[in-house]
C-alpha cells in the first residue's frame, strides 16, 4: 500500500510530467486560457493516458519483448497510441454521445501528444506491472491535470492584469510555467 | 529482420483492420449540409446570432429553424454561400456597427477615485459603479477590446475604446460585454429609431429637440469641416435642414450649457449652414436605405409631417405612396410662412429632396373623396398612417361634413348640427371621447335622436369636478355608460365602417381592456393626433361582404408626452404642433411605430425613454469656460428689404464663421464638457 502511495506523490508532485519531465507542454500553453476547457482537457488527458498505457504495456509484454524486438518500442507505441484514440473516439461518438461532446476535439489532439507516449514508456522502463503500470499512469496523468487546472488558473488572471505588452500572451505564460516549476522543485527529495 | 517486418506489418493491419471495422460498427450518421454550413461560417464561435457558437446555429439553419442570414459576423459573402448550400434566396442585412457611448477618458472627466485593481471592468463596476462621477462613464479597462472575436476594438487615447468598421462584424459580443451598456450596435434604422434614455451619454440640447436631432455629433462634424457627414447626422432625425435650419423654435438653444457662461451656441445657424452648404454643392445628401421590406405604406398627408413619415418609412425599407388633397405639398409651411423667412425656392429644393429617395406622390387626391381605407387596403398596402393634422384643413377647403376616417366625427360639428335642429344620432353605437361637459350634452343627445347606446370616456376620475354626481346619475339612469380613468387605444373595423373600440383602464400598470360595440367615434380634439391603420386578419369569406377588416396600431408615446397610453392623449397627440420641428419628431415616431409593427416588432418606446419629468443627471453650472461671443447672423441691408419684402433676411453663415461658431460648442455629455486647456482639470 505505501509503494502506491509513495508512487501517488511522486508521479503528481516530484516527477509531474509536465513541470518536472517537461513533456506535453504544447496542449499545456494551448489550453490553459479558460477553467472550462482545462478542466475537460485534463479528463481526456486521464483517460487518454491510462488507457493507452494498458494497451501499450500489454503489447510490450506479449508482443515485443518475447521476440527481442524492444528496439521497434517508440514506433509500435504510437501506431497502437494513434489508433486507440481514434477507436475511443467513435466508440464515444456513438455509445456516450454526451462524453463525446464534454471531450470535444481534446481527445483527437491529444493523440500525438508526447506525455501519452513518455507515460507508457516510462512504465516499461521502470518495470512496473500490469495494474501498477494502471496506476502509473492514472496518477501521472491526474499530475498533468492538476498543473493544468493551476496555470490556468493563474492565466486567467494574468489576462486582466496590467502587463507589459511585449510579455502578453505565450511570453508570460512561458515565465509563469517556469516558476510553477521552480516551486514544484520544492518537493524533490521527497520520494527515492 | 523478418519478425521485426512481420510485427510491426501485423500490428499495423490489426489496427487498420480494427478501425474499419470500428468505423461500420460504430457509425453515426452526421448531416453533411450542417458540415457543409459550419464551414461556411466563420467559425469565430461569437454568439452574434444568439446560438452557443457556430456548430449550433449550422444545426439550426440545416434545420431550418434560423434563416441562412442569422450570422452577423460573416456578412453579405457569408450568407451567399450558406443561402447556396441551403439552396434558398437570402434576404440583405443591413449592416451593424459597434459605437462607443463615451467620449470622456480619466483624464476629462470627474472621478470619484483612482481605481488600482483587477484590470477588468466588470470587476471595477463593483467598487462603487466605478471610478467616474457619471454613472455611465467608460471605465476604460477594455474588456469590450479583449472580448471582440475580430480585433475591431482597440483602447486609443485615454483609455477610451474604439472601433475599427472595417473588421468589426457588428456580432454585438462588446454590447453583451459590456457592464455598463456603454458600447452599443448602431446601424442607419438603429439611428432613425433612436429615442433618447437614460442609459444613454445625451447633452442638454439634444434632449430638449422634439425631432431628437444628435446636435453636439453635428455640430462636432461641423468644427472638423465635415459638413457631409453633418447633413447625415441631421437628416437620420431631420429630413428638413433647409426649412428647421431657417424657421425652427430653437427650444435646444434654450437649454444650452454654454447660457451659464456667455450666450448658447448658435445650434440651428450651424444647421442652416450645412443646408446650404448643401444646396449650393447642388448634390443631395442622404442617409442609407435599409434593405427592402417588400412592404407598401401608404401616407395620407403632404404636410411636415407626412413628408417627414414618409421620408423614414422609405428610408427603413418599405415602398411609400404620399397622398395630398390639395396640388401642392408643404402643407402650413407652403401656405404659412413669410418668403422672407422660408423662401420658396427653398422650400421646394427641401420637399424635391424628400421625395427624391424614390417617395411617389399624388396630390389631389383626398381620403373619404377620391379614396377610403379600404379602396387602399385592396391596392395591397400593409398600412395606411393618417398624418392628416387638423380637422380645420377640411374646413378651410369647404369639406365640414365628411368623415374621412371611419367613423371618426368631430363632436362640435355633431354639437352645431344638433342646435341646428337636426336631431338625427350620427350612428347607433356612440362613444364620446373628450370633450369636457359638452361629451354629456352630445350624449343625452344622440340617445334621444335614436342611438342604442352612448358612451363617454374621460381620462379623469368621476370625482373630478368635469360632471357633478347628480348629472352622472340622471346620466346613467338615461343609459349612457361611463368609462372613467380610460383611454382609447384601438379602432377595428370592417371595410369603410368603424365596428369596436378597444378602451382601457388607466389605473395601475397594464390596466384592463375592454372592447365594446361602437360605430361612430365623437372626437372632442379639433385636430388628429398621427393613426396607423393596419388590416387585420379575417375569414375569407366574410370579407366578401363586409369590406377588409382593420384596427389601428397605437404609435408609441413619445418624449414630449405626460400620459404614454391611448390615443388622442393629451400633450403630444392632438396634435396641435405649434412648430414645424414638433410635427417632425411626431411623424418620425408615427413612421418608427408603423415600421415596428410591420416588422414584428414591439411598438413600445425603448426602456428608461427620458420623458418629461425624468431626472437625468445634469449640471448647475460650468468651470473653466472661457467666454466666447455667439457668431452674429449677418442679415440682409434695410435698403433691400424695403425694396423687395420677400427677400430673405437672414443670410446664412460663412464657412470661416461656421467653424468658429461650431468651436463653441462645448460637445456635452451627462455631466462632461469640453474645458479650456490648462483648467482646473
Amino acid at each position: 500500500m505505501s509503494e502506491y502511495l509513495l508512487l501517488l506523490v511522486s508521479a503528481v508532485f516530484v516527477n509531474n510530467i509536465i513541470l518536472a519531465r517537461y513533456l506535453g507542454n504544447c496542449p499545456f500553453l494551448g489550453v490553459s486560457n479558460r477553467l472550462d476547457t482545462a478542466v475537460g482537457m485534463s479528463m481526456a488527458v486521464v483517460f487518454v493516458i491510462t488507457l493507452a498505457s494498458a494497451a501499450t504495456w500489454i503489447v510490450q509484454t506479449y508482443v515485443l519483448t518475447p521476440f527481442d524486438l524492444e528496439y521497434l518500442q517508440t514506433i509500435a507505441f504510437i501506431l497502437i497510441i494513434a489508433t486507440l484514440v481514434q477507436l475511443v473516439e467513435m466508440f464515444l461518438q456513438k455509445s456516450i454521445p454526451t462524453l463525446y461532446r464534454a471531450l470535444g476535439i481534446f481527445l483527437p489532439l491529444i493523440t500525438t501528444n508526447c506525455a501519452v507516449l513518455g507515460v507508457a514508456v516510462l512504465a516499461i522502463q521502470n518495470e512496473y506491472g500490469f495494474v501498477k503500470t494502471i496506476f502509473f499512469a492514472f496518477v501521472s496523468s491526474v499530475g498533468y491535470g492538476l498543473a493544468l487546472i493551476l496555470l490556468t488558473g493563474i492565466r486567467e488572471r494574468l489576462n486582466v492584469a496590467p502587463i507589459p505588452v511585449h510579455l502578453k500572451g505565450t511570453s508570460i505564460g512561458l515565465i509563469t510555467v517556469g516558476l510553477l516549476a521552480l516551486a514544484f522543485l520544492g518537493f524533490a527529495g521527497m520520494v527515492h | 529482420m523478418l519478425t521485426a517486418i512481420l510485427a510491426i506489418g501485423g500490428m499495423g493491419l490489426v489496427a487498420g483492420i480494427g478501425l474499419a471495422l470500428a468505423s461500420k460498427i460504430f457509425y453515426v450518421y452526421v448531416d453533411p449540409i450542417v458540415v457543409a454550413v459550419e464551414e461556411a461560417l466563420p467559425g469565430a464561435n461569437c454568439g452574434g446570432c444568439g446560438f452557443p457558437g457556430c456548430s449550433g446555429a449550422a444545426a439550426a439553419i440545416a434545420k431550418g429553424d434560423a434563416p441562412p442570414n442569422i450570422c452577423v459576423a460573416g456578412g453579405p459573402s457569408t450568407h451567399a454561400a450558406v443561402g447556396e448550400i441551403m439552396g434558398v434566396a437570402v434576404m440583405e442585412t443591413e449592416p451593424e456597427f459597434a459605437l462607443p457611448g463615451c467620449s470622456y477618458g480619466f483624464h476629462k472627466a470627474d472621478l470619484k477615485f483612482l481605481y488600482d485593481g483587477f484590470n477588468d471592468c466588470r470587476a471595477a463596476l463593483l467598487l462603487d459603479g466605478g471610478s467616474k462621477v457619471c454613472p455611465i462613464g467608460c471605465l476604460g479597462l477594455g474588456t469590450c477590446a479583449r472580448a471582440c472575436p475580430f480585433g475591431a476594438i482597440t483602447m486609443g487615447e485615454d483609455n477610451l475604446p474604439v472601433v475599427n468598421k472595417n473588421l468589426c462584424t457588428g456580432c454585438g459580443t462588446c454590447e453583451r460585454v459590456c457592464p455598463k451598456h456603454i458600447i452599443t450596435l448602431t446601424s442607419n434604422s438603429r439611428r432613425i429609431q433612436r429615442e433618447y434614455t437614460t442609459e444613454q451619454c445625451t447633452a442638454p440640447c439634444q434632449r430638449a429637440c422634439p425631432a431628437g436631432i444628435d446636435i453636439p455629433a453635428y455640430i462636432h462634424e461641423i468644427a472638423l469641416g465635415n459638413y457631409e457627414d453633418a447633413i447625415r447626422i441631421i437628416k437620420e432625425s431631420n429630413p428638413f435642414l433647409n426649412v428647421c435650419g431657417r424657421i425652427c423654435v430653437e427650444p435646444c438653444e434654450l437649454e444650452c450649457r454654454r447660457n451659464l457662461v456667455d450666450e448658447p451656441v448658435a445650434i440651428n445657424n450651424l444647421k442652416r449652414f450645412v443646408a446650404d452648404y448643401e444646396r449650393n454643392s447642388k448634390k443631395r445628401i442622404q442617409i442609407p436605405r435599409a434593405p427592402e421590406s417588400g412592404k407598401q405604406v401608404a401616407v395620407i398627408g403632404g404636410g411636415a409631417e407626412g413628408l417627414t413619415s414618409a421620408y423614414f418609412l422609405n428610408r427603413l425599407g418599405h415602398d411609400v405612396r404620399l397622398y395630398e388633397s390639395t396640388e401642392s405639398l408643404g402643407g402650413l409651411l407652403r401656405a404659412g410662412l413669410p418668403a422672407s423667412r422660408l423662401p420658396r425656392d427653398v422650400l421646394e429644393w427641401e420637399i424635391e429632396g424628400i421625395l427624391a429617395v424614390g417617395i411617389e406622390t399624388q396630390t389631389g387626391k383626398a381620403l373619404g373623396r377620391d379614396l377610403t381605407l379600404s379602396s387602399l387596403f385592396k391596392e395591397g398596402f400593409s398600412a395606411v398612417l393618417v398624418a392628416i393634422g387638423g380637422w380645420d384643413t377640411f374646413l378651410s377647403q369647404g369639406r365640414p361634413q365628411e368623415a374621412p376616417l371611419p367613423g371618426i366625427h368631430l363632436l362640435v360639428d355633431y354639437l352645431l348640427r344638433h342646435e341646428a335642429g337636426s336631431g338625427k344620432a350620427p350612428g347607433e353605437h356612440v362613444v364620446i371621447v373628450g370633450g369636457g361637459a359638452t361629451a354629456l350634452t352630445a350624449a343625452h343627445a344622440c340617445l334621444a335622436g335614436g342611438a342604442r347606446s352612448a358612451a363617454v370616456v374621460t381620462r379623469t376620475s368621476p370625482t373630478d369636478a368635469l360632471f357633478s354626481e347628480q348629472e352622472i346619475k340622471t346620466a346613467q339612469e338615461a343609459g349612457i355608460t361611463f368609462y372613467h380613468e380610460t383611454a382609447l387605444t384601438r379602432m377595428m373595423g370592417e371595410g369603410d365602417a368603424l365596428k369596436q373600440v378597444e378602451l382601457t383602464s388607466m389605473k395601475g400598470e397594464g390596466g384592463q381592456s375592454t372592447i365594446i360595440s361602437a360605430d361612430t367615434l365623437l372626437v372632442g380634439a379639433g385636430r388628429f393626433p398621427e393613426l396607423i391603420y393596419v388590416p387585420r386578419e379575417m375569414d375569407e369569406e366574410r370579407q366578401e361582404d363586409t369590406g377588409i377588416a382593420w384596427e389601428t396600431v397605437l404609435p408609441y408615446a413619445g418624449p414630449f408626452s405626460t400620459t404614454d397610453i391611448g390615443l388622442f392623449r393629451p400633450g403630444e397627440a392632438i396634435g396641435d404642433y405649434k412648430a414645424v420641428v414638433e410635427a417632425i419628431g411626431a411623424g418620425r415616431r408615427a413612421a418608427n411605430s408603423a415600421h415596428r409593427h410591420l416588422t414584428g416588432a414591439p411598438v413600445s418606446p425603448p426602456e428608461g425613454l427620458i420623458r418629461r419629468g425624468t431626472q437625468v443627471l445634469s449640471l448647475t453650472a460650468v468651470e473653466s469656460v472661457a467666454k466666447v461671443p455667439r457668431e452674429k447672423m449677418p442679415e440682409v441691408p434695410e435698403e433691400t428689404r424695403i425694396a423687395d419684402p420677400d427677400a430673405e433676411i437672414a443670410l446664412g453663415y460663412s464657412e470661416a464663421q461656421a467653424t468658429k461658431e461650431a468651436s463653441r460648442c462645448l460637445q456635452c455629455g451627462l455631466i462632461c464638457y469640453r474645458r479650456e486647456e490648462g483648467g482646473l482639470h
